[in-house]
């Protein structure tokens, strides 16, 4: 039977405009919250504006009006089913604060994935050691900087002074952002390079190792180790293992897109991906500022021993930050403590 | 109500949602172009606010213009994150770019997108910019039949039409007093039996387009569906029909067709 439209529309028109004023004044809400006798109106609208999108769809063909039903009941639909976060929940700073414990809970209950990009990058350290400590042709190839493959000059120039212009506050301040920024850069791509299954991200840590074991060889080999170890551990603690994390994140990525059918939670495993990537961006801006402070200080400023004695202790720090912060327990209970919207 | 799993079926342009109460609706996909022109205008913005902002921050930092450029730098690369992000998850999933172009992110399942949703899509922008230029987000967006990039297809979200609507207007051809056709009440009722909803709603689309079709066009189509109506459907008396245009013939079918049950005023 065909669908006398005007008639219908003249008799829809009033609950189909009461709907979208609900639907506007909803909308305009981050919380969403509705009560009682709001739920109960946008129910009894949705149901009517879903029976007259059947009507239109079946009775007649009105594509102008059919349109707008859909739209209509589209947004009916999702506010029906949509479980919005609180208003506490998204303003209450003290809630934003459980990042500090979230992320180290996160990094333990992920750990497998951290194991597996330390492994990656202890591969790639040891293939670029060995092949600058064997192969000399190799060097030319692994380490293209200048300052990596002669570092007898830069540390001459480092410890004569003569960079001194490279360590105002001011030059410090600026190449400590472009650290910062590049770093984060490059790590989030890591992360994010779980999308192809973890191949780009286990390529990306490899290629970091090869040039940290090439560097940490060559460096070795010519006599400047302890030089190195002062001008890498005070940053490299915190840089390093925020790139391992990356990497952690990345593989976590991709078991999340391998697991997805079967995945009952995604929402909660999209959360502790963030969670990782957060933690991955405070560390690196605290590594960021370090290497620009601090790092570019060599001795007779900075005395070597001072250095490393620095580095060692952030690195105790980290450690007991990483595994003893936040709840102990990795099981179900703690897995619903990541900071939510909704739980 | 959070178990709700519609089904969905996609197509190349509309995502159809069959709802847990059996209400099928379709979800039109933003293109690629527009989505394109939404992010130019984004970064446009982003731009120019950082650089509006940082004139002032080089002005406040004059004397430490390390300061300034460390400020500038970080703030510059954490906007470009935050300001897709902050904006899609609080703002209905629409940043200004997305608002200006009438499109709009939401969970794939045709519900309103979540936060950690809208961080995680713009985070993966790193990877959808590889090599340069979008051209991996691109590829991904144009081979998807969701139309989504990569960041879309991890957050399972993607970016919807949204242009406003409103309720269709009373067609002026309805709205006419008399109606002669009502003086015949079983060739009226002829007419509404016989005519499925898919010759209705030609009628109905050749007034509405009246203004839009050419005079010779517009002439050849009434004269063929009033022809059609009056041979196959249901023939009204020949002094009637003489009298008409066949303009008039038309709006007088879908008076019968759509308009109010005058028959019963006829005959009351």
């Amino acid at each position: 039977m065909i669908l006398d439209l005007q008639r219908f529309q003249a008799q829809a028109r009033p609950r189909w405009s009461s709907l979208e004023s609900l639907l506007a004044a909803l909308e305009g809400r981050p919380d969403r919250r509705l009560n009682s006798v709001e739920a109960e109106q946008l129910l009894e609208l949705y149901t009517q504006a879903a029976a007259d999108l059947n009507r239109v769809t079946h009775g007649a063909l009105a594509p102008e009006l059919r349109q707008y039903l859909e739209r209509l009941v589209a947004r009916a639909y999702a506010e029906m089913y949509y479980v919005p976060p609180t208003r506490s929940e998204i303003w209450q700073p003290r809630r934003w604060l459980r990042i500090f414990t979230a992320f180290p809970e996160t990094f333990r209950r992920q750990s497998r994935y951290f194991a597996l990009a330390v492994l990656i990058t202890v591969f790639g350290c040891a293939l670029g050691g060995l092949a600058v400590r064997y192969d000399p042709a190799s060097v030319d190839v692994l380490l293209a900087a200048d300052y990596l493959r002669n570092p007898r000059q830069r540390v001459h120039e480092e410890e004569e002074g003569k960079r001194g212009d490279q360590h105002s506050t001011q030059a410090e301040a600026a190449f400590s952002a472009r650290l910062i920024r590049h770093n984060i850069e490059v790590a989030m791509l890591a992360a994010a390079l779980g999308v192809t299954f973890g191949i780009g991200t286990a390529l990306l840590l490899f290629e970091n190792g090869v040039l940290l074991g090439a560097v940490a060889v060559r460096y070795t080999q010519q006599g400047f180790g302890l030089f190195m170890t002062a001008w890498l551990l005070p940053h490299g603690v915190f840089e390093i293992p925020s790139i391992l994390i990356a990497g952690q994140a990345g593989f976590y990525l991709a078991r999340i897109l391998l697991r997805r059918r079967v995945d009952r939670d995604m929402r909660q495993s999209m959360r502790e991906w963030l969670v990782l990537i957060a933690g991955m961006v405070m560390m690196l801006v605290w590594a960021g500022m370090m290497e620009a402070f601090f790092s570019q200080h060599h001795a007779p400023v900075l005395p070597y021993g001072f250095k490393v004695a620095v580095g060692g202790a952030e690195l105790a720090l980290l450690t007991v930050y990483l595994l003893l912060i936040g709840q102990r327990n990795s099981g179900v209970e703690a897995h619903t403590r990541v900071p939510a919207e909704n739980t | 109500m959070t178990a709700a799993r519609p089904i969905r079926w996609a197509t190349t342009v509309e995502l159809t949602i069959a709802t847990p109460e059996g209400v099928l609706f379709r979800l039109p996909l933003a293109s690629p172009a527009s989505r394109l022109y939404a992010m130019l205008l984004d970064i446009a913005i982003v731009l120019g606010t950082v650089n509006g902002v940082g004139l002032l921050i080089y002005w406040i930092f004059a004397k430490a213009p390390g300061f300034g450029v460390m400020v500038i730098t970080l703030g510059e690369f954490a906007i470009g994150f935050a300001y897709g992000a902050l904006l899609e998850g609080f703002w209905n999933g629409q940043t200004i770019g997305k608002r200006l172009f009438h499109l709009r992110v939401i969970d794939q399942a045709g519900l309103p997108l979540r936060i950690e949703q809208a961080w995680t899509r713009n985070l993966m922008r790193v990877f959808d910019a590889l090599p340069f230029a979008y051209l991996v987000g691109g590829i991904s967006t144009l081979s998807n039949p969701l139309m989504q990039r990569f960041g879309d297809r991890v957050a399972g979200t993607l970016v919807v039409r949204q242009t406003p609507l409103v309720a269709p207007a009373e067609e002026s051809w309805s709205l006419q007093k008399y109606n002669s056709f009502m003086d015949y009440p079983a060739m009226v009722i002829k007419l509404r039996r016989a005519a499925t909803p898919e010759l209705a709603s030609l009628i109905q689309d050749a007034l509405r387009r009246r203004n839009e079709l050419a005079a010779y066009a517009r002439r050849e189509i009434y004269r063929e569906l009033a022809s059609y109506l009056q041979n196959e459907i249901s023939p009204f008396p020949d002094e009637l029909v003489e009298m008409l245009s066949d303009e008039q013939y038309l709006i007088n079918a879908a008076g019968v067709l759509f308009g109010d049950q005058r028959l019963s005023r006829v005959h009351g």
